[in-house]
């Protein structure tokens, strides 16, 4: 299945990312899931971004919380809402929240 | 184009999920698909008509009436979960609907995409 | 006539949020929904506990008596007397220390024919990817 995955957890969520498998996967940070983007924790970046999986951020919702773009893993890619649709519309068929 | 079904249970303040699915909404909107948009649980609270503005909550009810008059959004509220908050029939936002839990599955049917987004 | 399938996969813990209750409650609509269909048109849901999901399936809850709510144990009985297709997540009860016996497994006692399945995720994973549309809660 293409599954796009909205995070919208910090430090949790991460027990359904570890098991979910899918042949194609995306992984949407959005609320608060957007610091497993930008923060690093003791200096690592989150074990989330480990996963085989295509990283999004919704930049509205990194600004909201004090980021910019330039604190973003280079293995994120910042999206608008515009883009979300997208990418939910084009890139997966099916999407959950967590 | 395709419709977009996105089934919201989540606090009008606080969670900013419901913030979410409006923006979402009217993103969607504007690329040319069409939006329902169920709400449910405390979700259930943002088809209520009467908010006011401040600054420190959440506001959602312009940008909802200005999507459902324009056309491509129907907002649909839980009937039991309005019920159960004391928010009656004459209470609801002009333009939104409420019905039981399964009209959300009867829009799932139709849907091309669904985003559910969880209770708090 | 088609019939869409919905997997609601319930991770959240029975009390304090309504997440995992509203998916039950909004499963078991999928009994009534042919009002708003086409006839022939179905919705199928199937429910998967994971997770602390699987807090959900403990017997003997007595939020009755307590809260004077439906105990979320009445729910899964009550999908199972709809023949609802019910799965648990056997690595999730054996990490928390949940024997099968601790678990609602039929709905008997209410007339229900169809029992809840004990199952590994990889199965859980298989009814995920078997669905049209999933619903975390």
């Amino acid at each position: 299945m293409k599954l796009g995955v909205f995070l919208s957890e910090y430090r949790t969520g991460a027990d359904v990312l570890d098991r979910l498998t899918a042949d194609k996967l995306g992984i949407i940070f959005v609320g608060n899931g957007v610091y497993n983007a930008a923060v690093k924790e003791n200096g690592k970046a989150s074990s989330v971004l480990e996963k085989k999986a295509s990283f999004y951020v919704l930049a509205e919702d990194l600004e909201s919380r004090g980021f910019t773009a330039a604190n973003v893993d280079s293995r994120v890619k910042l999206v608008t809402y515009g883009d979300v649709v997208d990418l939910i519309f084009n890139d997966y068929e099916k999407t959950i929240w967590i | 184009m395709g419709k977009l079904t996105i089934g919201c249970f989540s606090s009008l303040v606080g969670s900013l999920s419901l913030d979410f699915s409006v923006k979402l909404s009217e993103a969607a909107i504007q690329k040319g698909h069409t939006v329902d948009l169920w709400v449910s649980g405390n979700a259930t609270m943002v088809s209520k008509k009467g908010q006011k503005a401040f600054k420190d909550y959440s506001f959602l009810a312009k940008k909802i009436q200005e999507l459902v008059a324009a056309g491509n959004l129907k907002v649909t509220a839980c009937e039991a979960c309005a019920e159960a908050r004391g928010y009656h029939k004459e209470d609801t936002m002009e333009g939104v609907k409420r019905f039981s839990m399964d009209w959300y599955l009867a829009s799932s049917f139709t849907a091309d995409r669904l985003l559910h987004i969880g209770g708090d | 006539m088609a019939t869409k399938k919905l997997g609601f996969v319930i991770r959240t813990m029975p009390y304090k949020i309504e997440g995992s209750r509203l998916g039950m409650t909004h499963a078991i609509s999928s009994q009534t929904v042919e009002i708003y269909l086409e006839d022939g048109d179905m919705v199928e849901p199937v429910v998967c506990f994971i997770g602390d999901g699987v807090l959900n399936c403990l017997k003997n809850q007595q939020a009755m008596k307590h809260y004077a709510i439906t105990s979320l144990e009445q729910h899964i009985k009550n999908s199972l007397l709809l023949d609802l297709n019910v799965l648990i997540c056997k690595e999730d009860i054996d990490k928390l220390g949940i024997k099968e016996d601790a678990l609602i497994m039929d709905a008997e006692d209410i007339g229900g024919e169809t029992n809840a399945k004990v199952v590994p995720y990889s199965e859980i994973q298989k009814a995920m990817e078997s669905v049209d549309h999933l619903l975390f809660c």
